[in-house]
């Protein structure tokens, strides 16, 4: 009856900015069962919990491509344009992204603003 | 698009042709999605709107390259992301699919060969189209997925628990016992469980007292712990479980760990314990602490939780040695108190209905200070049924007036369909008023309540030691329940809370409820106690001990049942009753059916009298029920009629399947009741066969039928665990909106309503959940087979059922009163041992056909022998429960003579056995002759029916094993149970019920009678000198009774010890009898006749040979021998056999035999 391992060592994923953490099953670009799909970034995998098949996969995040943090894919903490950038990059080096992004995060900073206020 | 179209002239993405194509190259076998799943279907869904997306876009054109370029010039930064220059929606998504190897192995996909074969393959266009599409639909699914674990993490961290979790987790670690108490909404039972799994800790076990909260916990934490479709967490209740190996949390009831601890005495299979809700104080929870209590002494490595609401946390920790307690607030919101006591003038007096007007004072209040738009909705509080009933009467007349309130009840004893109305949603501008016993205070939550009522009055149950009678009383509820009802405000908004009475009554009540084992009856928890090897009950350590008084009235009673012997300890029959999770009375029940072959009505009767009624109360008064009933209906007392019930249901499932339902609404029953039977009394089967007491069937070949149809079986169970795991995944499902009219039906069992819900329940399609469950959990063939057994039963099975019913609920005998015959069916009066006047519930077959008690005039007699008859009857019942009168529910009605001499715990006679006093308080007077006869007859079968009893409960086979000695009884070697032993048995049984033809009067005995009823010990006599030797029971000795005198010839019988007792050996008592079996004539006392029947026996019994045993004997126990046969087809002889079991046995093996 010792406390088993796979849960404590068990590999977990932390977000370094929303601090979302879970473990994942996979690092790398090509998760097991996924036949003709590879991921494009070195991404942290789980299985799909919300989904009734075994090999359904999650992405949970990656490491950012400039500063390497950490970060998952949620919209308030990464983006991915060819590659990933954690928030703290994108708002450092916006100029350098397409007007499409810029305007989009615009729009959603605008609107949490309303939120929460 | 269109130009596209135009290009390949053959290319249509709608035809299948073309869309079979694409297929091929990304939904091969055993690609991530495949061809022919849901999700290649999703998938095709998705490309038709992703495609008129684009084209829309492409239509509206966009600068895209113009406004990048624009940025470039902006540029000041030093790094160089490196980021294309055009914008393009593919370069978010940071999935791929490589397709190159099959597209160059097909040959498609070649831009350049357009004209190449008349063929219509894709060319890399239609490829790029295909996979881009694939791309943003493998991403949508991403972000839909990654968004539910967000929202659910962002959930987890916003309970207030949350911020506890590390200290939970570190406390565990560090100390054997640890307390966490919160208030509603704190997400204790949720997250607690998982920071410990999340921690390291394995095999946790989390109880609950409510199945129905174990089944939504381990729902919900599967869920959130990211295991929805595993089985890291599961579930463990009465009659099913999701465990598995590999289980690693389990949320099971207290009753079903208190059954592990009693098979696994240290809980190995355990790390943590996590003991729920402990402040509600369940008997199985305070006795459940008890247990663990001493258990951690021998596991230090354990580790327990108990977890409670913010209630007499001191207890709590003090009991285990001063345990660390950690208090978590809750999340409630604030409510507004107002104490609204009611004015003298509209107090209810006693026996009066409750006045409703302080209850439309508030609707009314509520209606004036509140805007219809605020939407919140109404919970009010009242202690039962009746009362429920009068307010309910009360605010429909109010609501129908004003259009505003939607009024529905909330108790235990509505129908399903009608207890999950109150979680439907009230239209705009109207208020649901749910008026509920206290039965939403903590078992079901509503969401939206925003006021709240409370009355401040609860009905309790309590036993009554002194009249062995539960009582059903109201009371002042405590501060704590007080508290728990006003929470019921704030859940999801500020509430007010209406407290009908005064705060100095607040002030004056209870800090808390009495708890459960100070209420209750005792005998289950002091069985399950001796058979955990607790030692003396009065020692064991309780948190709140209950009255010593309490634990002696049970071990009386365990005694009488014979669960216990005279010393308090366990008896064969008492081991084996505290494995089953009924009464005793229950328990008792299925061991005796079980030794006389009478198995199959005896478990359906079992199973019926431990669940509620199926018959709906509110049915009673609707004729088109009531003579839908009438056929189901035994004038034999209420099991029968349940036995009944339950045989014709099972006919209906097995001819018709789910039209069942209407079936039972036409009779106004509750079909999930008669679910929970047949899933008892599987269980119950399945725990007389562990015992031994039923035979094992060889496993049966999936009866009858070819590959072909076995395949056609395996087809339809593997469609009924879809369906049921459909039905698992629709969690919950979207709630109605209720009509006006919803609140409107006083008469319950409308037809349509319920169709209408029995429908929506299954998410519209017309699947009956209930019914897949049914289907998946048992052999229905099978059980048409059983139902068929215990169905048209002989009059002899019948008089022999009702013997064993009546065994089993013995001392649960009421006597009707001398006077019933003149009285009106409503005044009918009956009395128990220890309660004078007790009425038949209205619910029971005997309170609507009383005559079939009363005894029948009989001829032409008079003078002192005016109460004589042979025909006196007695109910055994099931339960006495006192609410406004004491009533007596589930009655059978029994011959009286018989039944007492055969199952009564004390006989005393006088010296001509004309004069009998049974159990202390009922007299049997008798005539000459007969009484003799009588008595002796019921002594020799009670004794060989005790004998073939124990034999069977020592030796744990029957039939199977005829052969095999038995290795308990009397000093002697009581030879194995054979096959015709018990026929002969239940044949002389049945004999004794049926042709006892003795006229006799039966009283209950006066006060003053009580008092004089011994002679008490005599002086030393001639016959005490040297004991005796006990020619009835030869090895036993006949001994002088110490405090009744007599003679004790039986531990139930005691000759001579009444009061007017003649000597015992005088002459007068002699009488000349005539041996039937041999040829002594001689004047004998009544002793000495009963020891000479009990040894002379008929020649043919005495050299039990077939040939001596003679066609006479077979002739006449042949039609009880063909009630123990049924039908039984052979494969092998293709024939179909009328056997009992045993033969049906014999029969197979023949076949293995001839076979090698
Ligand atoms: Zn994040
Ligand atoms: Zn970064």
């Amino acid at each position: 009856m010792e406390p088993t391992t796979d849960e404590v060592s068990q590999n977990m994923f932390n977000c370094q900015l929303c601090s979302l953490s879970t473990p994942f099953t996979y690092y790398g670009q090509k998760p097991p069962n996924t036949r003709a799909i590879v991921l494009l970034e070195e991404c942290f995998v789980t299985k799909d919990p919300f989904s009734p098949d075994r090999e359904r996969f999650l992405i949970l995040g990656s490491n950012c491509s400039v500063c390497h943090i950490p970060v998952c894919v949620g919209a308030g903490c990464s983006i991915f344009y060819t590659k990933r950038f954690c928030m703290q990059c994108v708002n450092k080096h916006m100029d350098q992204f397409p007007s499409q992004i810029q305007d989009e995060l615009a729009k959603k900073k605008r609107s949490s603003k309303k939120g929460v206020s | 698009m269109s130009e596209r179209r135009r290009e390949g002239p053959s290319w249509d993405w709608d035809s299948p042709n073309c869309r079979a194509q694409m297929d091929q190259i990304f939904f091969r076998q055993h690609d991530y999605i495949q061809k022919g799943t849901t999700e290649h279907k999703e998938f095709w869904t998705f490309f038709e709107r992703f495609q008129r997306f684009k084209t829309k876009k492409e239509m509206s054109g966009s600068g895209v390259a113009e406004g990048h370029r624009k940025e470039e010039r902006d540029r000041k930064t030093t790094i160089d992301l490196g980021l294309p220059k055009d914008y393009d929606g593919r370069y978010r998504i940071n999935i791929s699919v490589c397709t190159k190897d099959v597209e160059e192995r097909l040959g498609t996909g070649r831009s350049d060969q357009r004209n190449r074969h008349s063929s219509s393959g894709p060319r890399s266009q239609e490829i790029a189209a295909c996979r881009l599409a694939l791309l943003h639909f493998l991403d949508f699914n991403q972000r839909q997925s990654f968004g539910k674990l967000a929202k659910l993490r962002s959930e987890q961290k916003a309970l207030p628990i949350y911020q506890y979790r590390d200290r939970i987790v570190e406390l565990v670690q560090t100390h054997p016992v640890v307390v966490v108490a919160g208030d509603t909404g704190c997400g204790k039972s949720t997250q607690v469980p998982q920071y410990l799994l999340s921690s390291g800790f394995s095999h946790i076990a989390c109880t609950q007292p409510r199945r129905i909260a174990c089944i939504s916990l381990a729902k919900r934490v599967s869920f959130e712990s990211l295991n929805q479709y595993g089985s890291k967490v599961g579930y463990q209740i009465r009659f099913e479980g999701t465990r598995t190996p590999s289980t690693k949390l389990l949320f099971l009831t207290e009753g079903l760990l208190l059954r592990h601890i009693q098979a696994d005495g240290a809980l190995e299979q355990y790390q943590v314990l996590i003991v729920d809700e402990v402040h509600e104080r369940h008997l199985h929870c305070d006795f459940l602490l008890g247990v663990l209590r001493s258990l951690l002494l021998c596991r230090p490595d354990l580790r327990l939780v108990l977890m409670s609401a913010t209630i007499n946390i001191k207890l709590f920790s003090d009991y285990f040695n001063s345990a660390p307690v950690l208090q978590v607030p809750g999340r409630l919101f604030p409510i507004q108190v107002m104490y609204q006591p009611i004015p003298a003038e509209e107090q209810p007096s006693r026996s009066e209905k409750l006045d409703p007007r302080p209850y439309l004072r508030v609707l009314q209040g509520i209606d004036q200070r509140y805007p219809p738009e605020e939407r919140g909705d109404l919970l009010l509080f009242l202690s039962g049924v009746a009362e429920i009933s009068t307010i309910l009467e009360a605010c429909q007349a109010y609501a129908n007036h004003t259009k505003r309130w939607i009024v529905l009840p909330l108790h235990s004893t509505l129908s399903l369909a009608q207890q999950d109305k109150v979680f439907d949603i009230a239209p705009p501008g109207v208020r649901k008023c749910i008026i509920s016993t206290n039965i939403a205070e903590t078992s079901v939550t509503i969401d939206g309540v925003r006021f709240v009522v409370d009355s401040g009055k609860v009905k309790e149950m309590s036993f009554d030691p002194k009249a062995k009678m539960q009582r059903l009383q109201e009371f002042w509820i405590s501060r704590a329940s007080s508290e728990q009802r006003k929470g019921r405000a704030g859940r999801t908004g500020p509430g007010v809370c209406y407290r009908l009475y005064a705060e100095s009554d607040y002030e004056a009540f209870a800090s808390y409820p009495v708890p459960e084992i100070h209420r209750v009856a005792l005998d289950s928890l002091i069985l399950q106690m001796k058979s955990m090897g607790l030692g003396d009950p009065r020692s064991f350590i309780f948190i709140d001990p209950p009255p010593a008084s309490s634990i002696q009235t049970a071990m009386t009673y365990l005694r009488e049942q014979g669960a216990l012997d005279p010393r308090g300890e366990l008896t064969s029959m008492g081991s084996l009753l505290a494995q089953l999770p009924v009464d005793v009375v229950i328990g008792k029940m299925l061991v005796l059916g079980s030794v006389f072959n009478l198995v199959e009505p005896v478990l359906t009767v079992a199973a019926a009298l431990s669940v509620q009624s199926p018959f709906l109360r509110s049915a009673q008064h609707n004729p088109d029920c009531a003579t839908a009933r009438q056929p189901l209906h035994s004038n034999q007392g209420d099991p029968f009629t349940l036995l009944n019930t339950f045989n014709a249901w099972v006919q209906v499932k097995g001819e018709r399947g789910g039209a069942s339902r209407k079936w039972c609404r036409r009779r106004g029953l509750e079909e999930q009741r008669l679910y929970e039977m047949v899933n008892l009394r599987r269980q119950f089967k399945e725990l007389l066969r562990s015992h031994g007491l039923l035979e094992v069937l060889e496993e049966r070949a999936p009866s009858g039928g070819g590959r072909g149809q076995r395949r056609e079986r395996l087809t339809e169970r593997r469609k009924l665990h879809q369906l049921k795991r459909e039905h698992d995944l629709a969690e919950g499902g979207k709630r109605k909106v209720l009509r006006l009219e919803d609140g409107q039906e006083v008469d319950s069992g409308s037809d349509t309503d319920q169709d209408r819900r029995g429908k929506e329940a299954t998410g519209g399609q017309d699947v009956d959940i209930q019914e897949v469950k049914f289907k998946l959990r048992h052999n229905l063939s099978e059980l048409q087979e059983e139902a068929a057994a215990s169905q048209d039963l002989s009059s002899r099975q019948q008089s022999l059922l009702k013997l064993l019913l009546c065994r089993g609920l013995y001392p649960q005998l009421a006597l009707p009163d001398e006077h019933n015959a003149n009285r009106k069916d409503s005044e009918q009066v009956f009395h128990t041992r220890n309660k004078q006047g007790v009425v038949i519930h209205p619910t029971s077959v005997f309170a609507s056909d009383p005559e079939v008690l009363h005894v029948p005039e009989e001829g032409n007699r008079e003078g002192p022998d005016k109460g004589d008859s042979s025909r006196h009857q007695l109910l055994a019942f099931v339960t006495l429960l006192e609410t406004n009168k004491p009533y007596i529910s589930n009655c059978v009605r029994v011959p009286a003579l018989q039944a007492l001499l055969l199952v009564a715990n004390s006989l005393d006679s006088n010296a001509d056995c004309t004069r009998l006093v049974v159990d202390g308080w009922l007299e049997v007077g008798l005539t000459g002759e007969g009484a003799l006869n009588v008595l002796s007859a019921a002594l020799t079968l009670r004794a060989d029916w005790e004998r073939l009893l124990l034999a069977q409960l020592g030796q744990g086979t029957l039939g199977a094993g005829g052969g095999s000695r038995a290795k308990s009884g009397g000093g002697l070697g009581v030879p194995g149970v054979s096959r015709k032993d018990l026929e002969k048995l239940a044949d002389g049984l049945v004999r004794f019920l049926l042709y006892t033809e003795v006229s006799y009067s039966l009283c209950r005995l006066t006060g003053l009678q009580v008092q004089n009823l011994y002679v008490g010990p005599q002086p030393q006599t001639e016959l005490s000198e040297g004991p005796a030797p006990n020619p009835l029971f030869p090895g036993k000795e006949v001994k002088p009774d110490p405090i009744k005198g007599g003679l004790r010839v039986t531990n139930y019988f005691t000759y001579n010890c009444l009061t007017d007792s003649k000597d015992l050996y005088s002459e007068c008592l002699r009488t000349f009898w005539t041996c039937p079996h041999c040829d002594l004539y001689s004047p004998l006392t009544p002793l000495e006749r009963m020891s000479h029947e009990a040894t002379c026996k008929p020649p043919g019994e005495q050299q039990p040979c077939q040939d001596k045993e003679g066609e006479g004997v077979k002739a006449a126990s042949s039609s009880s021998v063909a009630g123990l046969t049924r039908v039984y087809h052979c494969d092998v002889c293709n024939q179909d056999l009328t056997l009992t079991s045993t033969e049906i046995l014999k029969h197979k093996r023949q076949h293995m035999h001839s076979g090698r």
